[in-house]
């Protein structure tokens, strides 16, 4: 491994090389801190010719690569696999070219997500996949894990703004991927890139698409007695044919956890909703008065509109720090990311608040209730033997909960290490070896990000066979042409 | 069982090579069988919906069978309430819209002969309209996809929730393959509110630099037309904006894009209806058709280099949509060898703009004996070749229709 690091801190200068066992520390997780490993190496490229270099060691001492943005991710997509080296993207932080004319913005994988807009913000420009994290997340760790966010409900994901991509191969290719003009001759191999979660290779550029600002944004915030209301609000709203830019809902324990921890002042309601309509200025006001009807008719308590941009802010301020939040009200937590069919939130949230009472533990939820993107946050304290277990078991629970409801394990988080295992429960055998073969057309070699979203690995190249059919099948089939 | 061998028919014939015999399943179950038993022949088959696209790609190196997927035609499920529906390949677009609007829904989608185009076809060959503009290309729309593969394995990818990040993006990835990559047996669709009113403003006699100037234009006032399009006359352009929504915001919407523009009018109701069941005309004549794209902002760069290609294209129109960077030629090939290096003198116009390219949807065998309809292979042909032998190893599926002679 030495003589590994050796070459690496040849390419890219011993100070961008860490072996050090105090200076791994950080790199032993992401933004998922338990299950933590620790890499042989991490190194930091500053160019594609350096990652094709570092990709080019690796193969040839047969060492796995787990590429890693910020590190914010919350599903272990960057956790390190043991003695392989972490390629860290951090250094590549560049804003390559901005075409305002053309709404295009083409940028390294380091690139913080909130920069890019902040660059192009004085020109009524941005970039529209916002998630919670988008002051410390980066694009290439967004191409990762096909990030969404709030807003994602009216503007899509981020694999709904990447035009174009320059990814490193295992075999040491350098790959352009996609336009940015439309329609790109080919399979739409960029489709497979982004929310491949590092298993397909290492982004090295990426050319995004820009929006041009709403001319408006009518904001509300809405109270009810229990999440059974406010679910039947968002429902109706939707059935009403509004597509609002965003739709949260928070339940009790969540706005409890808010409230302590930014002072927004909201009551100690059952639910509440932060619904935001944007567009031209006709269609938001109908819309935000509509909506307002809405949720009045479905039993709001109380309905709130800021007074201005400021407090506006402070309303989501409220909503994106929940997370954290929750740290106020309780010494550990679980972050959950599970999607179920709108139509079934009201349902789900009551099963998952009987499944907590039966294991003793509370769950606080705070989510997109627009496209059923639950975040229950299970609270435990990791103090009390067997506690955190307990947390993780419901955790659990709560995906196959999502599944057998006709969602999915992960709404925008991404499968990584930690939810694996759960693959194999939405997906069948066939699915997933379907995935395994796309794998392979890129990386034939599983050297990048082994071990994660897949529960079992497959080697390339192994095949069943050909088809054999059954004799008897072969005796009913052969005479038909 | 209708998975056995069924007689060629006219339509069966895919740019004049005829097949052996076709296959029709009626269910997922049929077409997994009758994968199964090509396979165990090693036959190859290219599968046909309503043959709208079937002009687009190249010959088939090879074609024993057709499967027909119209008879995979049933809705599995529809929740109107998650706005989701899950519906064979093989039913029209036209069809599945008569049983969404009475739930005021809609997939927002709309490629040429929405009577005859199957959704499985539309998939496969990434089919669309001048709803792209707002709605996106249909792989945006796509959210779970169920495929047969060549070796008659069933497999299936995404889900029936719009949010979902688990696995490998196959709905996309499926999205424009042109069935060399696995049968597309069905699709999971998000889908839209029908809009309670729509308006259309039409702008005459623009100037290609005018049609260019529309899209910063219209991102200046701030509103966000359903579609955007513009017609070549005689005397430049037509350019048609489409809003769709609730009444206030479209009226406001239509009147602010005529103020700003200084002249125009508005349509409406059958009128409007009129006016783009022209530009689908547009879009669907001639034995030549010609896609190109190219950066939105150098728009009338692109339609310069355009030029020598239409003016070979004997009674050649044009359809342009601004805001996605594409234009639609369309004409007949009077001469092939003009036609010919009109194509390859707008790919090298094209490529400097934003990578852009141009493929032929449709050519007559003079002109595709001259150029390949897809241009030159993309740079990620080695990648694609390699997913083509993961999941088709044999080259069974549509071969030689695809890039690059996949």
């Amino acid at each position: 491994m030495n003589d590994v690091a050796g070459r690496m801190a040849a390419v890219v200068g011993p100070g961008n090389v860490i072996t050090d066992a105090a200076e791994l520390l950080v790199y032993e997780a992401d933004g998922l801190t338990h299950g933590r490993t620790r890499p042989a190496v991490v190194v930091l490229p500053a160019s594609t010719e350096e990652v094709v270099r570092i990709v080019g060691i690796a193969r040839e001492a047969g060492i796995p690569l787990v590429p890693r943005g910020a590190g914010t991710g919350l599903s272990g997509g960057a956790r390190p696999v043991v003695g392989g080296a972490v390629v860290s993207l951090a250094r590549m932080r560049r804003i390559l070219e901005v075409d305002l004319a053309n709404g295009w913005v083409r940028v390294e994988p380091g690139v913080i997500n909130l920069d890019v807009t902040r660059a192009v913000s004085g020109a009524g420009m941005y970039y529209a996949p916002d998630p919670s994290s988008q002051g410390v997340c980066s694009i290439g760790g967004n191409v990762a894990e096909n990030s969404g966010g709030a807003h994602c409900l009216k503007y899509g994901f981020t694999t709904n703004h990447i035009l174009a991509a320059r990814v490193v191969l295992s075999d040491g290719a350098v790959v352009d991927l996609g336009g940015p003009a439309a329609d790109a001759p080919g399979y739409d191999l960029l489709a497979a890139l982004v929310g491949s979660e590092g298993l397909l290779g290492i982004v090295t550029e990426v050319t995004l698409r820009l929006l041009r600002k709403p001319e408006i944004t009518r904001t509300f915030f809405a109270t009810f007695p229990s999440t059974d209301e406010a679910g039947n609000a968002v429902s109706g709203i939707i059935a009403a044919g509004i597509l609002p830019a965003a739709i949260e809902m928070m339940d009790r324990l969540a706005i409890v956890a808010a409230k302590a921890a930014t002072g927004v002042d909201w009551p100690d309601v059952g639910a509440a909703l932060l619904m935001d309509a944007d567009g031209p200025r006709a269609e938001v006001e109908h819309v935000a008065a509509r909506a307002v009807e809405i949720a009045r008719a479905s039993g709001a308590l109380e309905v709130r509109v800021p007074r201005d941009e400021a407090e506006r802010a402070l309303m989501w301020k409220g909503r994106k720090s929940a997370f954290a939040a929750v740290g106020r009200i309780s010494p550990s937590y679980l972050v959950e990311d599970g999607v179920i069919p709108r139509s079934e939130i009201a349902r789900v949230l009551r099963e998952i608040e009987r499944m907590a009472n039966e294991v003793g533990l509370r769950v606080a939820n705070v989510f997109h209730a627009g496209d059923g993107n639950l975040h229950p946050l299970v609270l435990y304290d990791a103090r009390n033997p067997g506690e955190e277990e307990r947390a993780e078991r419901l955790g659990g629970e709560i995906l196959r909960l999502c599944i057998r409801s006709g969602g999915s394990i992960t709404g925008e988080h991404g499968v990584g290490a930690e939810k694996a295992r759960y693959m194999a429960e939405q997906f069948g055998k066939d699915d997933l070896e379907t995935m395994a073969r796309v794998r392979c057309a890129f990386d034939g070699i599983a050297l990048m990000n082994p071990g994660k979203v897949f529960p079992t690995p497959r080697l390339c190249g192994e095949r069943p066979g050909p088809y054999r059919p059954h004799p008897a099948e072969v005796a009913g089939l052969a005479e038909r042409w | 069982m209708s998975a056995a061998p069924l007689p060629v028919e006219t339509n069966d014939t895919v740019l004049g090579v005829r097949p052996r015999f076709a296959v029709e399943p009626e269910t997922l179950d049929e077409a997994a069988e009758a994968m199964r038993a090509l396979a165990m022949d090693r036959l190859a088959v290219v599968f046909v919906g309503g043959g709208t696209d079937l002009e687009l790609g190249a010959v088939p190196a090879r074609l024993d069978a057709v499967l027909r997927t119209r008879r995979l035609d049933r809705i599995r499920e529809h929740a109107p309430s998650d706005q989701i529906v899950a519906v064979g390949a093989g039913m029209t677009l036209a069809e599945l819209q008569r049983r969404l609007a009475p739930h005021r829904q809609r997939l927002a989608i709309d490629p040429p002969f929405p009577e005859r185009a199957t959704l499985g076809g539309i998939v496969a060959a990434n089919a669309f309209g001048p709803r792209r503009t707002r709605y996106g290309p249909v792989r945006d729309l796509v959210i779970g996809i169920t495929v047969v593969r060549a070796d008659g394995v069933v497999a299936r990818g995404g889900g029936k929730v719009v949010k979902n990040v688990a696995g490998f993006d196959l709905p996309r990835l499926l999205c424009g393959s042109l069935g060399t990559l696995g049968l597309v047996a069905e699709v999971v669709f998000r889908l839209h509110p029908l809009p309670e009113a729509s308006a259309t403003a039409i702008l005459e006699g623009l100037s290609a630099t005018d049609v260019q100037e529309t899209l910063p234009a219209l991102r200046e006032i701030a509103v966000e037309p359903t579609a955007l399009a513009a017609l070549g006359t005689n005397d430049g352009f037509t350019v048609a904006i489409r809003f769709e929504g609730f009444a206030p915001g479209v009226k406001d919407q239509v009147e602010r894009t005529l103020a700003r523009a200084g002249r125009g009018a508005c349509v409406e109701g059958a009128e409007e209806a009129a006016f783009w069941a022209r530009h689908d005309a547009i879009r669907l004549g001639g034995a030549v058709r010609a896609r190109a794209a190219f950066a939105p902002a150098a728009l009338a760069r692109a339609l310069e280099g355009l030029r020598p290609l239409r003016e070979a294209l004997a009674g050649g129109e044009i359809a342009v949509h601004p805001a996605l960077g594409i234009a639609l030629l369309a004409g007949e090939a009077a001469d092939a060898q003009a036609a010919a290096a009109g194509v390859a003198s707008a790919r090298a116009a094209l490529a400097p703009l934003g990578n852009g390219t141009l493929v032929l949807a449709a050519a007559p065998p003079e002109l595709r004996a001259r150029t390949d309809p897809w241009g030159p292979p993309p740079d990620g042909i080695e990648v694609m070749r390699r997913l083509k032998r993961e999941l088709d190893p044999e080259a069974r599926l549509a071969p030689g229709r695809f890039v690059g002679g996949i």
